[in-house]
C-alpha cells in the first residue's frame, strides 16, 4: 500500500494504481481525453497531467503509478493552465465546422473546450491538420478534426482485432491516423463495425452519411418504409432523453418518422423470427449431415465481412442465411407491396456495418437493393431534431398493425430459439442450455465474452458457443482450429456485447460502458412479456411458401474479400 | 542537417552550461528558431505540448522577426514554455527547459519590441 496525498487529502491506495484512479476513489475527477481505460492508456493528450510535488515536471494521471509519499494536486494554477494550453494547442489543428459536424451534440472535446474554458489567444480555432476525407462504405473519416489520441488505433487493434486504422508518423509534426495511406477504408480490410466512430472524441470518425439519401427518397414520389430493430428502439429512447425501458416513447418516434414522410414504421421481427426458423432447419440439415465443423451465424454483418476478409478458410462454416432486415426488406418488397413499384425499405440500426452489408452484390434482388438504405441510431435522431419537433407533444394516430408491425416472438435468446426449434423438430424435450464462460467476461468490452454451453438433444449432447467482441471472435476461431471438442453451433457478433453495443448505437459520456450495456440488455428483455419462444405464424408461413418457392432470395454465398495488407 | 546540429550543440552551451551568456540582441530570436528547427528530428510526434508547442513557438518568433510581435505574443511564447513541461518525453522537457533559460537570461530582448511606452 502507498499512501498518497491528493489536493490535501491522504489516502491509502495499492501500489500499482494510477494517479487517475488513486483519485477517483476519492471522488476527485481528472479530466482526460485520450484514455480508454484498459485500452488506451498512454499519455498522449496531456489533459490529464497533475503537479506532484518534488518532480520538476507535469505529470500525466493516466499512466503514472502513485509512490509511496506522493503528495498531487490535481487542480492547482500550473495544471490548470497547462491543460488550457494543451487544449488550444489541439484546437488550434482541430476544424471547427461544428453545426453541420456529424458529432454535433456529443463531441467531447468540444465539451472539454467548454468546460475548461478555453480562449483562443494567438491561434483561432484551426482549419485542421489534414484536409483529406477518407471514405468507406460503412464509416468515413475527416482528418481535419483529427486530434490525434489515438483511441481509435486502440480500439481498431485491441477491442476489434482489425488493425486498420494506424497512428502514422512519418512526418512526426504532422502525423495522422488513418487505414492504409492512398486506399480507402473498403480495400485496407475495414469491416465497418463502428467501434472507432464510438470511441472518436470528434467528429473525425463517423458513419458514412445515409442522411441525404434518404431524405431526397421522402422528398420523391416513394413509398417509403422504415424497420427499426428493437436494439435501435432502446438507443432512440436513449437519444431523446427517455427511459431505456419506456415503451412508450417508439410510438411517438413512429410517430415522428411519419411527419418527416416515411409512409410505414415496422419492427425487424418478422425478419429475426424467419431467420430463427431457417437457421432452425439449416442446423437440423447440418446435424442430419453429421457434419464435424460446426455451424456458425451470420446475422452479424460485421463477422461475416471479418470473416471473409481474415479467415478465408472458415467461409464454409458460415451459415447461408441472410441477415433478418435484409430477409424482411425482401419480404417488403416483393410479398407485401409487390403491386407498388417505388417502394423504399430504409433500415434503422444500432450498426454502421449494415450500411455496407445492404451493397453487397449477393443480397440484390435482381439488381436492386432489399435495403436502400440504413440510417444509425444518431442520424435518425438528428434527423427528426432537426425537424425541431416537440416529442412529448406529438399526438399519436391509429397504428396500424400488421405482422410487420409486431416485435418479433422468439425470446432474447436467440441461440436458444434456433436450439428449441431442432429439439421439437427431433420431437425430444428441450432444455435450456447453462452458459459457462470460458473466455473474458459479460459486458466487458476489452476482451468480449465466449459462453460456452453442451445442449441435450435426447440421449445426444452437442457443444455450442455463444461469442461476443473482436478478441473473442480471434479466440473462437482460434479455439475452433486447436480443439479436440466439437462443436454444433456458434452464435457470433463482432460487438461485444452484441448489438445493443453497436457502432450505430447511441453515444453516451460519463457513464460507465458495462452499467450502460447492462441497462441496455434490460431493456432489451423487458421489450419480451415472456421468456419462452412462441410461434410466428407469419413468419412461418412466408417461409414454408414465398421463401419455399424463392430460396434463393433466402441463402447468400461469401467469397475471401481481398484487401492490401501493410 | 551537419549545420544545424553544430548550431544546436554551440546553443546548448551558450545557454545550459553557461546560462550567463547572452546573445546579442539582434541575433537572438533567429538563432532560438533555429534551435527549434534544429529540434524536429528528435520530435517524435506523440503529445501535443511537443509536437504543435514547439510549431506554435516558430511561428510566434516569426512574428518578432516579421516585427508583428505584441506584448500577446510574448505571453503566448511564455505560456506555450512553461506547457512544455507537459510533454511526454525528455525530447520535450528539455527543449521546454532551454526556451526556459532563454526567457530567464533574455527576457528584456524580447519585451524591448513590444512594450507600449
Amino acid at each position: 500500500m502507498a499512501s498518497i496525498t491528493i489536493n490535501g487529502k491522504t489516502l491509502k491506495v495499492k501500489n500499482g494504481t494510477t494517479i487517475l484512479k488513486a483519485a477517483e476513489q476519492i471522488g476527485i475527477e481528472i479530466p482526460t481525453l485520450c484514455f480508454l481505460e484498459e485500452i488506451n492508456e498512454i499519455g498522449f493528450c496531456r489533459v490529464c497531467v497533475v503537479e506532484v510535488e518534488d518532480e520538476q515536471d507535469l505529470v500525466s494521471a493516466c499512466n503514472t503509478e502513485v509512490a509511496n509519499g506522493m503528495v498531487i494536486h490535481t487542480n492547482s494554477d500550473k495544471v490548470k493552465e497547462s491543460r488550457r494550453a494543451t487544449l488550444d494547442l489541439l484546437a488550434s489543428k482541430h476544424r471547427f465546422d461544428c453545426w453541420r459536424c456529424p458529432k454535433d451534440g456529443m463531441c467531447e472535446f468540444y465539451d472539454m473546450l467548454k468546460e475548461h474554458d478555453v480562449v483562443f489567444e494567438e491561434f483561432g480555432p484551426g482549419i485542421g491538420r489534414n484536409d483529406e476525407t477518407i471514405y468507406g462504405t460503412g464509416i468515413s473519416q475527416d482528418l481535419s478534426k483529427c486530434i490525434l489520441c489515438k483511441r481509435c488505433v486502440a480500439v481498431c487493434q485491441e477491442v476489434v482485432t482489425a488493425n486498420v486504422l494506424k497512428f502514422r508518423d512519418e512526418d512526426p509534426l504532422n502525423p495522422v491516423v488513418s487505414p492504409t495511406p492512398g486506399l480507402a477504408f473498403d480495400e485496407s480490410g475495414c469491416i465497418f463495425c463502428g467501434q472507432c466512430v464510438k470511441a472518436c472524441p470528434t467528429g473525425t470518425l463517423y458513419e458514412t452519411n445515409h442522411v441525404d439519401n434518404v431524405e431526397d427518397l421522402l422528398l420523391e414520389d416513394n413509398y417509403v418504409i422504415a424497420q427499426i430493430a428493437e436494439e435501435a428502439r432502446i438507443g432512440l429512447r436513449e437519444e431523446f432523453g427517455y427511459d431505456m425501458q419506456d415503451a412508450s416513447f417508439d410510438d411517438v418516434f413512429d410517430q415522428a418518422l411519419k411527419m418527416i414522410g416515411f409512409e410505414e414504421t415496422v419492427s425487424t421481427g418478422v425478419g429475426e423470427d424467419l431467420h430463427v426458423r431457417a437457421l432452425g432447419e439449416e442446423l437440423y440439415q447440418h446435424m442430419e449431415e453429421k457434419k464435424e465443423e460446426p455451424l456458425l451465424s451470420s446475422w452479424c454483418s460485421g463477422f461475416v465481412r471479418y470473416s471473409e476478409l481474415y479467415y478465408g478458410d472458415n467461409l464454409d462454416q458460415l451459415s447461408s442465411l441472410r441477415s433478418p432486415h435484409i430477409l424482411q426488406g425482401t419480404l417488403l418488397k416483393k410479398q407485401e407491396h409487390k403491386a407498388k413499384d417505388n417502394v423504399k425499405v430504409v433500415s434503422i440500426m444500432p450498426c454502421t456495418s449494415k450500411k455496407y452489408e445492404i451493397t453487397r452484390d449477393e443480397l440484390k434482388l435482381d439488381g436492386e437493393q432489399a435495403v436502400d438504405y440504413v440510417l444509425t441510431v444518431r442520424e435518425i435522431a438528428k434527423m427528426i431534431k432537426r425537424r425541431g419537433f416537440d416529442m412529448s407533444n406529438i399526438k399519436v394516430q391509429d397504428k396500424k398493425e400488421s405482422p410487420y408491425s409486431e416485435t418479433r416472438k422468439s425470446s432474447n435468446d436467440l441461440l436458444g430459439n434456433v436450439l428449441a426449434y431442432v429439439a421439437n423438430k427431433l420431437n425430444v424435450p428441450f432444455e435450456e442450455p447453462k452458459y459457462k464462460v470460458i473466455h473474458g467476461e459479460r459486458l466487458v468490452e476489452t476482451e468480449g465474452v465466449i459462453e460456452e454451453a453442451t445442449v441435450k438433444f435426447g440421449k445426444a449432447k452437442y457443444n455450442v458457443l455463444r461469442v461476443s467482441g473482436g478478441n473473442a471472435v480471434k479466440a473462437m476461431y482460434k479455439l475452433l482450429k486447436e480443439t479436440k471438442k466439437t462443436y454444433l453451433f456458434a452464435d457470433v457478433s463482432h460487438c461485444a456485447s452484441g448489438c445493443t453495443n453497436g457502432g450505430g448505437q447511441a453515444i453516451r459520456h460519463n457513464v460507465e460502458m458495462h452499467e450502460i450495456l447492462k441497462a441496455r440488455e434490460e431493456a432489451i428483455c423487458a421489450m419480451h412479456a415472456s421468456t419462452e419462444t412462441t410461434t410466428n405464424e407469419f413468419a412461418n408461413n412466408v417461409f414454408e411458401g414465398f421463401f419455399a418457392e424463392s430460396r434463393d432470395l433466402l441463402e447468400t454465398s461469401y467469397s475471401v474479400k481481398e484487401f492490401t495488407k501493410e | 542537417m551537419a549545420t544545424e546540429s553544430l548550431n544546436v550543440k554551440e546553443l546548448y552551451e551558450k545557454w545550459i552550461l553557461d546560462a550567463k551568456t547572452k546573445l546579442t540582441e539582434d541575433n537572438l530570436v533567429p538563432r532560438v528558431k533555429e534551435y527549434l528547427i534544429g529540434q524536429h528530428p528528435e520530435i517524435c510526434g506523440k503529445c501535443a505540448p511537443c509536437r504543435d508547442g514547439v510549431i506554435k513557438l516558430e511561428q510566434l518568433l516569426d512574428e518578432y522577426i516579421d516585427g508583428k510581435a505584441t506584448i500577446k505574443t510574448l505571453k503566448e511564447i511564455e505560456r506555450l514554455t512553461y506547457n512544455l513541461r507537459a510533454s511526454r518525453c525528455s525530447v520535450g522537457l528539455d527543449i521546454g527547459k532551454n526556451m526556459e533559460v532563454i526567457l530567464d537570461n533574455n527576457y528584456h530582448v524580447l519585451y524591448k519590441p513590444v512594450k507600449k511606452y
